[in-house]
Protein backbone atom coordinates (compact mmCIF):
# COMPACT_ATOMS: atom_id res chain seq x y z
CA UNK A 1 0.00 0.00 0.00
CA UNK A 2 1.82 3.25 -0.99
CA UNK A 3 0.04 6.96 -1.32
CA UNK A 4 0.34 9.09 -4.49
CA UNK A 5 -0.10 12.82 -4.39
CA UNK A 6 -2.03 14.55 -7.28
CA UNK A 7 -1.53 17.29 -8.24
CA UNK A 8 -5.23 19.19 -8.93
CA UNK A 9 -5.25 21.50 -12.39
CA UNK A 10 -3.91 21.28 -15.55
CA UNK A 11 -1.80 17.96 -14.36
CA UNK A 12 -4.54 16.03 -13.30
CA UNK A 13 -5.89 14.41 -16.21
CA UNK A 14 -2.41 13.28 -17.63
CA UNK A 15 -1.37 12.26 -14.55
CA UNK A 16 -4.29 10.02 -14.07
CA UNK A 17 -3.90 8.83 -17.60
CA UNK A 18 -0.47 7.99 -16.62
CA UNK A 19 -1.57 5.80 -13.82
CA UNK A 20 -4.58 3.97 -15.92
CA UNK A 21 -1.87 3.17 -18.22
CA UNK A 22 0.62 1.41 -15.29
CA UNK A 23 -2.69 -0.80 -14.16
CA UNK A 24 -3.53 1.29 -11.10
CA UNK A 25 -7.69 2.53 -11.62
CA UNK A 26 -10.18 4.72 -10.05
CA UNK A 27 -13.65 3.26 -9.62
CA UNK A 28 -14.75 7.20 -8.60
CA UNK A 29 -14.15 9.84 -11.18
CA UNK A 30 -11.35 11.60 -9.42
CA UNK A 31 -11.74 14.76 -11.79
CA UNK A 32 -15.54 15.50 -11.02
CA UNK A 33 -15.55 14.75 -6.94
CA UNK A 34 -14.97 16.59 -4.33
CA UNK A 35 -13.36 14.17 -2.10
CA UNK A 36 -9.40 14.40 -1.42
CA UNK A 37 -8.63 10.66 -0.85
CA UNK A 38 -9.61 8.07 -3.60
CA UNK A 39 -8.91 4.66 -3.29
CA UNK A 40 -7.46 2.27 -6.11
CA UNK A 41 -9.48 -0.31 -7.80
CA UNK A 42 -7.08 -3.39 -6.59
CA UNK A 43 -6.37 -1.54 -3.38
CA UNK A 44 -2.58 -1.35 -3.38
CA UNK A 45 -2.37 2.35 -3.79
CA UNK A 46 -4.68 5.80 -2.21
CA UNK A 47 -4.03 8.65 -4.17
CA UNK A 48 -4.56 11.94 -2.38
CA UNK A 49 -5.20 15.41 -4.33
CA UNK A 50 -3.37 18.54 -3.61
CA UNK A 51 -2.35 22.01 -4.28
CA UNK A 52 0.65 21.35 -7.16
CA UNK A 53 2.43 23.72 -5.27
CA UNK A 54 2.33 21.64 -1.95
CA UNK A 55 2.90 18.14 -3.87
CA UNK A 56 6.58 18.11 -3.19
CA UNK A 57 5.94 18.96 0.88
CA UNK A 58 3.45 15.98 1.57
CA UNK A 59 6.15 13.84 -0.27
CA UNK A 60 9.26 15.36 1.17
CA UNK A 61 7.77 14.56 4.83
CA UNK A 62 6.44 10.93 3.63
CA UNK A 63 2.27 11.89 4.01
CA UNK A 64 2.59 10.51 0.55
CA UNK A 65 5.24 8.31 -0.80
CA UNK A 66 5.31 9.28 -4.27
CA UNK A 67 3.90 12.64 -6.12
CA UNK A 68 3.77 13.67 -9.78
CA UNK A 69 4.63 17.56 -9.82
CA UNK A 70 6.20 19.62 -12.70
CA UNK A 71 10.04 20.79 -11.92
CA UNK A 72 9.09 24.21 -11.50
CA UNK A 73 7.44 23.44 -8.15
CA UNK A 74 10.06 21.24 -7.14
CA UNK A 75 12.72 23.52 -7.85
CA UNK A 76 10.60 26.11 -5.75
CA UNK A 77 9.91 24.10 -2.80
CA UNK A 78 13.63 23.18 -2.67
CA UNK A 79 12.04 19.49 -1.37
CA UNK A 80 14.90 16.59 -0.23
CA UNK A 81 13.05 13.82 -2.38
CA UNK A 82 14.48 11.80 -4.81
CA UNK A 83 12.98 12.47 -8.70
CA UNK A 84 13.83 9.25 -10.31
CA UNK A 85 11.52 10.17 -13.58
CA UNK A 86 10.71 12.71 -16.31
CA UNK A 87 6.91 11.85 -17.08
CA UNK A 88 6.97 13.52 -20.23
CA UNK A 89 4.18 15.48 -20.16
CA UNK A 90 3.56 19.25 -18.48
CA UNK A 91 6.47 20.65 -20.99
CA UNK A 92 7.36 24.30 -20.55
CA UNK A 93 9.63 26.67 -19.68
CA UNK A 94 10.14 29.34 -17.07
CA UNK A 95 10.97 32.24 -18.33
CA UNK A 96 12.09 36.32 -17.76
CA UNK A 97 9.95 38.44 -19.41
CA UNK A 98 9.49 42.08 -20.31
CA UNK A 99 7.27 44.36 -22.24
CA UNK A 100 7.71 44.66 -25.80
CA UNK A 101 10.19 47.75 -26.51
CA UNK A 102 11.42 48.06 -23.20
CA UNK A 103 15.29 48.50 -23.04
CA UNK A 104 16.77 47.59 -20.44
CA UNK A 105 19.78 45.64 -20.33
CA UNK A 106 21.30 43.74 -17.57
CA UNK A 107 24.13 46.04 -16.95
CA UNK A 108 21.71 48.57 -15.53
CA UNK A 109 22.84 49.48 -11.93
CA UNK A 110 19.36 49.89 -11.05
CA UNK A 111 17.15 47.57 -9.09
CA UNK A 112 14.90 45.35 -11.11
CA UNK A 113 11.13 44.71 -10.15
CA UNK A 114 10.20 41.31 -10.93
CA UNK A 115 7.07 40.16 -10.32
CA UNK A 116 6.71 36.16 -9.59
CA UNK A 117 5.19 33.30 -8.05
CA UNK A 118 8.42 31.65 -7.96
CA UNK A 119 10.61 33.91 -5.76
CA UNK A 120 13.20 31.46 -4.89
CA UNK A 121 13.78 30.93 -8.44
CA UNK A 122 13.72 34.42 -9.04
CA UNK A 123 16.00 35.24 -7.05
CA UNK A 124 18.86 32.64 -7.45
CA UNK A 125 18.94 33.79 -10.98
CA UNK A 126 19.22 37.10 -10.53
CA UNK A 127 21.44 36.71 -8.18
CA UNK A 128 23.77 34.74 -9.80
CA UNK A 129 23.81 37.25 -12.62
CA UNK A 130 25.00 39.92 -9.76
CA UNK A 131 21.40 42.11 -10.62
CA UNK A 132 19.81 43.48 -7.86
CA UNK A 133 16.28 43.32 -7.56
CA UNK A 134 12.77 43.94 -6.08
CA UNK A 135 10.94 40.61 -5.86
CA UNK A 136 7.11 41.17 -5.98
CA UNK A 137 5.57 37.68 -5.06
CA UNK A 138 2.16 37.53 -6.62
CA UNK A 139 0.53 34.34 -6.90
CA UNK A 140 -1.51 34.67 -10.47
CA UNK A 141 -1.99 36.61 -13.98
CA UNK A 142 2.00 37.53 -13.35
CA UNK A 143 1.55 39.31 -16.47
CA UNK A 144 -0.59 41.93 -15.39
CA UNK A 145 2.30 43.41 -13.71
CA UNK A 146 4.33 44.96 -15.59
CA UNK A 147 1.32 46.41 -18.19
CA UNK A 148 0.32 48.27 -14.79
CA UNK A 149 3.55 49.55 -13.88
CA UNK A 150 3.87 47.63 -10.53
CA UNK A 151 7.05 45.48 -12.21
CA UNK A 152 9.36 46.01 -14.68
CA UNK A 153 10.19 41.75 -15.16
CA UNK A 154 8.41 38.75 -14.45
CA UNK A 155 9.48 35.69 -14.17
CA UNK A 156 7.00 32.89 -15.39
CA UNK A 157 6.11 29.45 -16.84
CA UNK A 158 5.59 29.48 -19.95
CA UNK A 159 4.16 26.65 -22.96
CA UNK A 160 3.38 28.25 -25.57
CA UNK A 161 3.98 31.96 -24.94
CA UNK A 162 0.24 33.08 -26.46
CA UNK A 163 -0.24 34.54 -23.14
CA UNK A 164 2.72 36.76 -23.03
CA UNK A 165 2.35 38.11 -26.77
CA UNK A 166 -1.41 38.72 -26.19
CA UNK A 167 -0.15 40.66 -23.35
CA UNK A 168 2.08 42.53 -25.32
CA UNK A 169 5.33 41.28 -23.66
CA UNK A 170 8.19 38.96 -24.63
CA UNK A 171 10.51 36.77 -23.42
CA UNK A 172 13.97 37.92 -22.33
CA UNK A 173 15.79 34.86 -21.07
CA UNK A 174 14.92 31.13 -20.32
CA UNK A 175 16.19 30.09 -16.58
CA UNK A 176 15.37 26.37 -17.07
CA UNK A 177 13.37 23.75 -18.60
CA UNK A 178 10.22 22.09 -16.56
CA UNK A 179 7.87 18.87 -17.06
CA UNK A 180 5.93 16.66 -14.77
CA UNK A 181 8.60 14.57 -12.47
CA UNK A 182 7.82 11.98 -10.43
CA UNK A 183 8.69 12.71 -6.79
CA UNK A 184 9.54 9.53 -4.22
CA UNK A 185 10.28 9.94 -0.54
CA UNK A 186 13.58 9.08 0.29
CA UNK A 187 12.45 6.67 3.26
CA UNK A 188 9.45 4.86 1.65
CA UNK A 189 12.59 4.24 -1.33
CA UNK A 190 13.69 2.23 1.47
CA UNK A 191 10.53 1.26 3.60
CA UNK A 192 8.74 0.46 0.90
CA UNK A 193 11.05 -0.56 -2.13
CA UNK A 194 9.81 -3.31 -3.89
CA UNK A 195 6.31 -1.73 -4.19
CA UNK A 196 8.19 1.71 -5.60
CA UNK A 197 10.88 -0.15 -7.80
CA UNK A 198 7.68 -1.60 -9.62
CA UNK A 199 5.57 1.46 -9.68
CA UNK A 200 8.94 3.23 -11.15
CA UNK A 201 9.59 0.59 -13.74
CA UNK A 202 5.94 0.63 -14.89
CA UNK A 203 5.86 3.85 -15.09
CA UNK A 204 9.10 4.56 -16.97
CA UNK A 205 7.64 1.92 -19.69
CA UNK A 206 4.25 3.41 -19.95
CA UNK A 207 4.96 7.07 -19.59
CA UNK B 1 6.91 40.88 18.49
CA UNK B 2 7.62 40.40 22.65
CA UNK B 3 10.80 38.82 23.19
CA UNK B 4 10.23 37.62 26.76
CA UNK B 5 7.50 35.72 25.56
CA UNK B 6 7.62 34.35 22.05
CA UNK B 7 10.28 31.53 21.65
CA UNK B 8 12.74 32.30 18.96
CA UNK B 9 12.16 29.73 15.76
CA UNK B 10 13.62 26.50 16.01
CA UNK B 11 13.38 26.00 19.42
CA UNK B 12 11.54 24.40 21.61
CA UNK B 13 10.57 23.37 25.45
CA UNK B 14 10.02 19.92 26.85
CA UNK B 15 7.62 19.40 29.93
CA UNK B 16 6.39 16.35 31.65
CA UNK B 17 5.55 13.23 29.70
CA UNK B 18 7.81 14.78 26.97
CA UNK B 19 11.25 15.26 28.77
CA UNK B 20 10.00 11.29 30.76
CA UNK B 21 10.35 10.09 27.08
CA UNK B 22 13.40 12.20 25.98
CA UNK B 23 15.42 10.62 29.17
CA UNK B 24 14.30 7.00 28.46
CA UNK B 25 15.00 7.31 24.65
CA UNK B 26 18.45 8.38 25.58
CA UNK B 27 18.68 6.04 28.32
CA UNK B 28 18.13 2.93 26.60
CA UNK B 29 20.90 4.31 23.67
CA UNK B 30 23.38 5.15 26.35
CA UNK B 31 22.73 1.57 28.02
CA UNK B 32 23.45 0.26 24.42
CA UNK B 33 26.26 2.47 23.80
CA UNK B 34 28.22 1.14 27.37
CA UNK B 35 26.86 -2.54 26.56
CA UNK B 36 29.07 -2.63 23.59
CA UNK B 37 32.02 -0.65 25.51
CA UNK B 38 32.09 3.07 24.60
CA UNK B 39 32.44 5.84 27.61
CA UNK B 40 30.44 8.56 27.37
CA UNK B 41 32.41 11.92 26.82
CA UNK B 42 30.30 15.56 27.35
CA UNK B 43 31.84 17.78 24.79
CA UNK B 44 31.54 21.47 25.34
CA UNK B 45 28.96 23.48 24.07
CA UNK B 46 31.04 25.38 21.75
CA UNK B 47 34.62 25.31 19.90
CA UNK B 48 36.39 27.57 17.65
CA UNK B 49 34.27 28.13 14.24
CA UNK B 50 37.19 26.28 12.25
CA UNK B 51 36.33 22.72 13.82
CA UNK B 52 33.02 22.50 12.80
CA UNK B 53 34.12 24.21 9.22
CA UNK B 54 36.99 21.48 8.49
CA UNK B 55 34.01 18.54 9.31
CA UNK B 56 31.13 19.77 7.92
CA UNK B 57 32.43 21.76 4.90
CA UNK B 58 31.48 24.33 2.99
CA UNK B 59 27.88 24.44 1.90
CA UNK B 60 26.88 23.45 5.68
CA UNK B 61 29.07 26.40 6.96
CA UNK B 62 25.65 28.83 6.51
CA UNK B 63 24.30 26.88 8.91
CA UNK B 64 26.35 27.28 12.14
CA UNK B 65 25.36 29.76 15.10
CA UNK B 66 28.61 31.73 15.31
CA UNK B 67 29.59 34.38 17.70
CA UNK B 68 32.92 36.80 18.59
CA UNK B 69 34.80 36.55 21.76
CA UNK B 70 36.37 38.58 23.33
CA UNK B 71 39.39 38.30 21.55
CA UNK B 72 37.91 38.62 18.33
CA UNK B 73 37.94 35.12 17.76
CA UNK B 74 35.07 33.44 15.93
CA UNK B 75 33.11 31.03 18.03
CA UNK B 76 30.81 28.51 16.92
CA UNK B 77 27.21 26.29 18.81
CA UNK B 78 28.25 23.06 17.92
CA UNK B 79 25.91 22.08 14.74
CA UNK B 80 27.53 18.35 15.41
CA UNK B 81 29.28 15.88 17.34
CA UNK B 82 31.59 14.63 15.64
CA UNK B 83 33.97 16.95 14.46
CA UNK B 84 33.56 18.27 18.26
CA UNK B 85 34.51 14.06 19.62
CA UNK B 86 37.40 14.08 16.90
CA UNK B 87 39.03 16.97 17.97
CA UNK B 88 38.76 15.90 21.87
CA UNK B 89 39.85 12.85 21.33
CA UNK B 90 42.77 14.24 19.50
CA UNK B 91 44.03 16.26 21.61
CA UNK B 92 43.05 14.22 25.36
CA UNK B 93 42.90 10.65 24.22
CA UNK B 94 45.78 11.22 21.73
CA UNK B 95 48.48 8.41 23.90
CA UNK B 96 45.09 5.84 24.44
CA UNK B 97 45.68 2.66 22.97
CA UNK B 98 43.59 1.97 20.36
CA UNK B 99 40.41 1.65 19.57
CA UNK B 100 39.28 4.18 21.55
CA UNK B 101 35.40 3.92 22.00
CA UNK B 102 33.43 7.26 22.83
CA UNK B 103 29.43 7.90 23.32
CA UNK B 104 27.63 11.48 23.40
CA UNK B 105 24.42 12.65 23.93
CA UNK B 106 23.46 16.25 23.91
CA UNK B 107 21.72 19.34 21.70
CA UNK B 108 23.26 20.59 18.78
CA UNK B 109 22.00 24.02 16.46
CA UNK B 110 21.72 24.35 12.84
CA UNK B 111 20.19 27.39 11.10
CA UNK B 112 17.93 25.83 9.16
CA UNK B 113 14.31 24.66 8.22
CA UNK B 114 13.05 22.38 10.91
CA UNK B 115 11.76 19.49 9.17
CA UNK B 116 10.46 15.70 10.34
CA UNK B 117 10.10 17.00 13.97
CA UNK B 118 13.70 18.34 14.16
CA UNK B 119 13.97 21.78 14.66
CA UNK B 120 16.74 24.43 14.77
CA UNK B 121 17.97 22.97 18.18
CA UNK B 122 17.68 19.23 18.22
CA UNK B 123 19.15 16.47 20.65
CA UNK B 124 21.51 13.51 18.99
CA UNK B 125 22.75 10.56 20.78
CA UNK B 126 25.45 8.61 19.23
CA UNK B 127 28.91 7.69 19.20
CA UNK B 128 32.62 7.44 17.56
CA UNK B 129 34.87 4.74 16.96
CA UNK B 130 38.59 5.58 16.73
CA UNK B 131 41.45 3.39 14.80
CA UNK B 132 41.31 -0.92 14.98
CA UNK B 133 40.77 -2.55 11.58
CA UNK B 134 38.24 -0.46 9.85
CA UNK B 135 35.56 -3.32 8.37
CA UNK B 136 35.05 -4.63 11.89
CA UNK B 137 34.79 -1.62 13.17
CA UNK B 138 32.18 -0.79 10.32
CA UNK B 139 30.35 -4.15 11.07
CA UNK B 140 30.37 -3.03 14.70
CA UNK B 141 28.87 0.50 14.67
CA UNK B 142 25.60 -0.97 12.28
CA UNK B 143 25.24 -3.51 15.12
CA UNK B 144 24.89 -1.26 17.76
CA UNK B 145 22.90 0.98 15.49
CA UNK B 146 20.63 -2.13 14.68
CA UNK B 147 20.26 -2.74 18.10
CA UNK B 148 19.38 0.38 19.37
CA UNK B 149 16.51 0.77 17.28
CA UNK B 150 15.49 -2.99 18.32
CA UNK B 151 15.90 -1.45 21.93
CA UNK B 152 13.58 1.21 21.39
CA UNK B 153 10.93 -1.32 20.54
CA UNK B 154 11.52 -0.57 16.52
CA UNK B 155 11.67 -4.08 15.00
CA UNK B 156 11.14 -3.13 11.55
CA UNK B 157 13.91 -0.12 10.35
CA UNK B 158 15.94 -0.11 7.00
CA UNK B 159 19.49 0.64 6.88
CA UNK B 160 20.71 2.26 3.62
CA UNK B 161 24.26 1.73 3.44
CA UNK B 162 26.45 3.43 0.43
CA UNK B 163 30.09 3.64 -0.03
CA UNK B 164 31.34 7.10 -0.77
CA UNK B 165 34.06 5.20 -2.57
CA UNK B 166 32.16 3.26 -5.18
CA UNK B 167 31.52 6.94 -6.58
CA UNK B 168 35.32 8.37 -5.93
CA UNK B 169 36.64 5.71 -7.79
CA UNK B 170 34.09 6.23 -10.85
CA UNK B 171 35.20 9.77 -11.59
CA UNK B 172 38.66 9.35 -10.95
CA UNK B 173 38.69 9.45 -14.99
CA UNK B 174 37.07 13.05 -14.97
CA UNK B 175 38.66 16.44 -14.97
CA UNK B 176 37.51 17.88 -11.95
CA UNK B 177 36.54 21.26 -13.70
CA UNK B 178 33.66 23.36 -13.68
CA UNK B 179 32.33 21.96 -10.37
CA UNK B 180 31.40 18.71 -13.42
CA UNK B 181 31.43 16.47 -10.41
CA UNK B 182 29.67 18.14 -8.58
CA UNK B 183 26.79 18.23 -10.35
CA UNK B 184 27.10 14.84 -10.95
CA UNK B 185 26.75 13.82 -7.34
CA UNK B 186 23.29 16.25 -7.17
CA UNK B 187 22.12 14.48 -9.69
CA UNK B 188 22.82 10.97 -8.26
CA UNK B 189 21.72 12.45 -4.59
CA UNK B 190 17.78 12.62 -6.37
CA UNK B 191 18.42 9.52 -8.77
CA UNK B 192 17.42 12.32 -11.42
CA UNK B 193 17.68 9.73 -14.45
CA UNK B 194 16.34 12.37 -16.94
CA UNK B 195 19.07 15.31 -15.52
CA UNK B 196 21.84 12.66 -15.46
CA UNK B 197 21.40 11.40 -18.94
CA UNK B 198 21.25 14.69 -20.33
CA UNK B 199 24.71 16.01 -18.21
CA UNK B 200 26.13 12.77 -19.35
CA UNK B 201 24.95 13.50 -23.18
CA UNK B 202 27.13 16.89 -23.33
CA UNK B 203 30.54 15.21 -22.23
CA UNK B 204 33.24 13.74 -23.79
CA UNK B 205 33.55 10.38 -21.42
CA UNK B 206 34.54 6.79 -22.62
CA UNK B 207 31.75 4.65 -22.32
CA UNK B 208 31.92 2.58 -20.20
CA UNK B 209 31.86 5.35 -17.26
CA UNK B 210 29.28 6.89 -19.33
CA UNK B 211 27.06 3.24 -18.96
CA UNK B 212 28.73 3.13 -15.38
CA UNK B 213 27.74 6.47 -14.44
CA UNK B 214 23.97 6.19 -15.59
CA UNK B 215 23.93 2.41 -14.08
CA UNK B 216 24.23 4.22 -10.29
CA UNK B 217 20.83 5.77 -9.84
CA UNK B 218 19.81 1.59 -10.20
CA UNK B 219 22.72 0.05 -8.00
CA UNK B 220 19.81 -0.16 -4.73
CA UNK B 221 18.59 -3.45 -3.41
CA UNK B 222 20.51 -6.91 -1.90
CA UNK B 223 23.81 -8.07 -1.73
CA UNK B 224 23.25 -8.57 -5.50
CA UNK B 225 24.04 -5.05 -6.15
CA UNK B 226 27.39 -5.48 -5.03
CA UNK B 227 27.95 -7.92 -7.74
CA UNK B 228 26.11 -5.67 -10.54
CA UNK B 229 28.48 -2.79 -9.35
CA UNK B 230 31.42 -5.32 -10.08
CA UNK B 231 30.74 -5.34 -13.96
CA UNK B 232 30.64 -1.83 -14.16
CA UNK B 233 33.73 -0.70 -12.76
CA UNK B 234 37.53 -1.53 -13.40
CA UNK B 235 38.57 1.45 -10.98
CA UNK B 236 40.98 -0.02 -7.95
CA UNK B 237 39.31 2.13 -5.84
CA UNK B 238 35.37 1.25 -6.62
CA UNK B 239 36.81 -1.97 -6.29
CA UNK B 240 37.90 -1.78 -3.12
CA UNK B 241 35.07 -0.35 -1.95
CA UNK B 242 32.67 -2.89 -3.35
CA UNK B 243 34.89 -5.53 -1.53
CA UNK B 244 34.66 -3.90 1.83
CA UNK B 245 30.76 -3.49 1.65
CA UNK B 246 30.52 -7.87 0.04
CA UNK B 247 32.52 -7.44 3.93
CA UNK B 248 30.00 -6.01 6.10
CA UNK B 249 27.24 -7.46 4.07
CA UNK B 250 28.37 -11.00 4.55
CA UNK B 251 28.88 -10.52 8.34
CA UNK B 252 25.74 -9.16 8.93
CA UNK B 253 23.83 -11.56 6.56
CA UNK B 254 25.57 -14.61 8.75
CA UNK B 255 23.81 -12.96 11.61
CA UNK B 256 20.68 -12.94 10.27
CA UNK B 257 19.80 -9.41 10.10
CA UNK B 258 20.76 -8.97 6.59
CA UNK B 259 16.76 -8.05 5.97
CA UNK B 260 17.86 -4.68 7.44
CA UNK B 261 19.94 -3.85 5.33
CA UNK B 262 19.85 -2.11 1.52
CA UNK B 263 23.14 -1.33 -0.15
CA UNK B 264 22.80 1.99 -2.44
CA UNK B 265 25.50 2.75 -4.46
CA UNK B 266 24.20 6.17 -4.86
CA UNK B 267 24.14 6.80 -1.68
CA UNK B 268 26.64 9.74 -1.60
CA UNK B 269 24.75 12.15 0.71
CA UNK B 270 26.82 13.78 3.67
CA UNK B 271 28.98 15.73 5.11
CA UNK B 272 32.37 16.54 3.23
CA UNK B 273 34.08 14.57 5.40
CA UNK B 274 33.18 10.90 4.58
CA UNK B 275 35.56 9.03 3.21
CA UNK B 276 34.28 5.24 3.06
CA UNK B 277 30.65 3.94 4.02
CA UNK B 278 28.12 5.70 4.95
CA UNK B 279 24.43 5.16 6.04
CA UNK B 280 20.83 5.92 6.96
CA UNK B 281 18.92 4.52 9.17
CA UNK B 282 14.41 4.37 8.27
CA UNK B 283 12.08 3.17 10.34
CA UNK B 284 7.42 2.79 8.25
CA UNK B 285 5.62 5.78 9.08
CA UNK B 286 8.14 8.52 8.95
CA UNK B 287 9.98 10.10 5.37
CA UNK B 288 12.93 11.01 7.34
CA UNK B 289 16.05 8.70 8.62
CA UNK B 290 16.38 8.83 12.28
CA UNK B 291 20.26 7.65 12.52
CA UNK B 292 23.07 8.42 10.05
CA UNK B 293 26.89 7.50 10.06
CA UNK B 294 29.50 6.68 8.49
CA UNK B 295 33.30 6.60 8.03
CA UNK B 296 35.34 9.87 7.76
CA UNK B 297 39.16 8.39 8.30
CA UNK B 298 40.58 11.59 7.17
CA UNK B 299 39.27 14.22 10.11
CA UNK B 300 40.93 13.29 13.16
CA UNK B 301 44.11 13.73 11.17
CA UNK B 302 43.21 17.81 11.04
CA UNK B 303 42.91 17.95 14.21
CA UNK B 304 46.68 15.98 14.60
CA UNK B 305 45.89 12.77 15.10
CA UNK B 306 45.65 10.19 12.21
CA UNK B 307 43.33 7.48 13.16
CA UNK B 308 40.53 6.07 11.23
CA UNK B 309 37.30 6.72 12.53
CA UNK B 310 33.68 6.18 12.12
CA UNK B 311 30.28 6.42 14.17
CA UNK B 312 26.75 7.63 13.94
CA UNK B 313 23.62 9.23 15.78
CA UNK B 314 20.61 8.88 15.99
CA UNK B 315 18.17 11.97 16.08
CA UNK B 316 16.26 11.78 19.42
CA UNK B 317 13.42 13.98 17.81
CA UNK B 318 12.74 11.84 15.61
CA UNK B 319 12.56 8.50 17.26
CA UNK B 320 10.21 9.96 19.71
CA UNK B 321 8.11 10.93 16.41
CA UNK B 322 8.22 7.16 15.56
CA UNK B 323 7.40 5.70 19.50
CA UNK B 324 4.38 8.17 19.88
CA UNK B 325 3.14 10.16 22.57
CA UNK B 326 2.44 6.87 24.91
CA UNK B 327 3.54 7.34 28.05
CA UNK B 328 7.34 6.82 28.14
CA UNK B 329 9.00 3.05 28.83
CA UNK B 330 9.64 2.87 32.04
CA UNK B 331 7.93 5.81 32.99
CA UNK B 332 6.75 6.09 36.38
CA UNK B 333 3.90 9.03 36.32
CA UNK B 334 1.37 6.90 37.37
CA UNK B 335 2.88 5.96 40.46
CA UNK B 336 1.05 7.03 43.23
CA UNK B 337 2.54 9.87 45.23
CA UNK B 338 0.92 10.59 48.65
CA UNK B 339 0.12 14.34 49.04
CA UNK B 340 1.20 15.55 52.85
CA UNK B 341 0.66 18.21 55.45
CA UNK B 342 3.66 17.94 57.75
CA UNK B 343 7.51 17.63 56.83
CA UNK B 344 8.04 14.76 59.51
CA UNK B 345 5.72 12.46 57.21
CA UNK B 346 7.59 13.60 53.82
CA UNK B 347 10.82 12.84 55.23
CA UNK B 348 9.87 9.37 56.89
CA UNK B 349 8.27 8.82 53.47
CA UNK B 350 10.89 10.12 51.75
CA UNK B 351 13.58 7.70 53.56
CA UNK B 352 11.16 4.90 52.54
CA UNK B 353 11.85 5.80 49.04
CA UNK B 354 8.02 7.04 48.60
CA UNK B 355 6.88 9.36 46.31
CA UNK B 356 5.52 12.51 48.35
CA UNK B 357 3.77 15.72 47.46
CA UNK B 358 3.53 18.62 49.85
CA UNK B 359 0.04 20.08 50.65
CA UNK B 360 -0.28 23.68 51.50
Amino acid sequence: MFVVALAKGRFLAPSLDLLARAGILFEEELRESRRLIFQSCDGTCRVILVKPIDVPTYVEYGAADVGIAGRDVLLESRADVLQPLDLGFGQCRIVVAARDGESRVDTDPTIVRVATKYPRIALSYFNSRGTPVELISLSGSIELAPLVGLADRIVDLVETGQTLRDNGMRVVDVITESSARLLVNRASYQTKREDLVRLIETLEVVR
Amino acid sequence: MNSLTQIPPGTQILIGEAVRRRRAVERTLLSVFQGWSYEEIIPPMLDYLDVFVKGMGQELEDRIYRFVDREGKILALRPEFTSLVAKSAATRLAGASLPVRLSYSGEVLRFETPKGGQQREFAQTGIEHYGGDSARADVEVLLICMEGLSKLGIPNFQINLGSVGFFGGLVEAIEPSDGLIDRLRSLLNVKDQHGLDQLLGALDLDPSTRNALREVPHLAGSREVIARGRHLVNSRRSIEALDHLESIYSIIDELGLARHLTVDLGEIRGFDYYSGILFRAYVPGLGFEVASGGRYDGLPAQFGHDVPAVGFSYSLERLEQVLGSGPAPGSDARQESCDQTSFEDAVRLRRAGKRVRICS
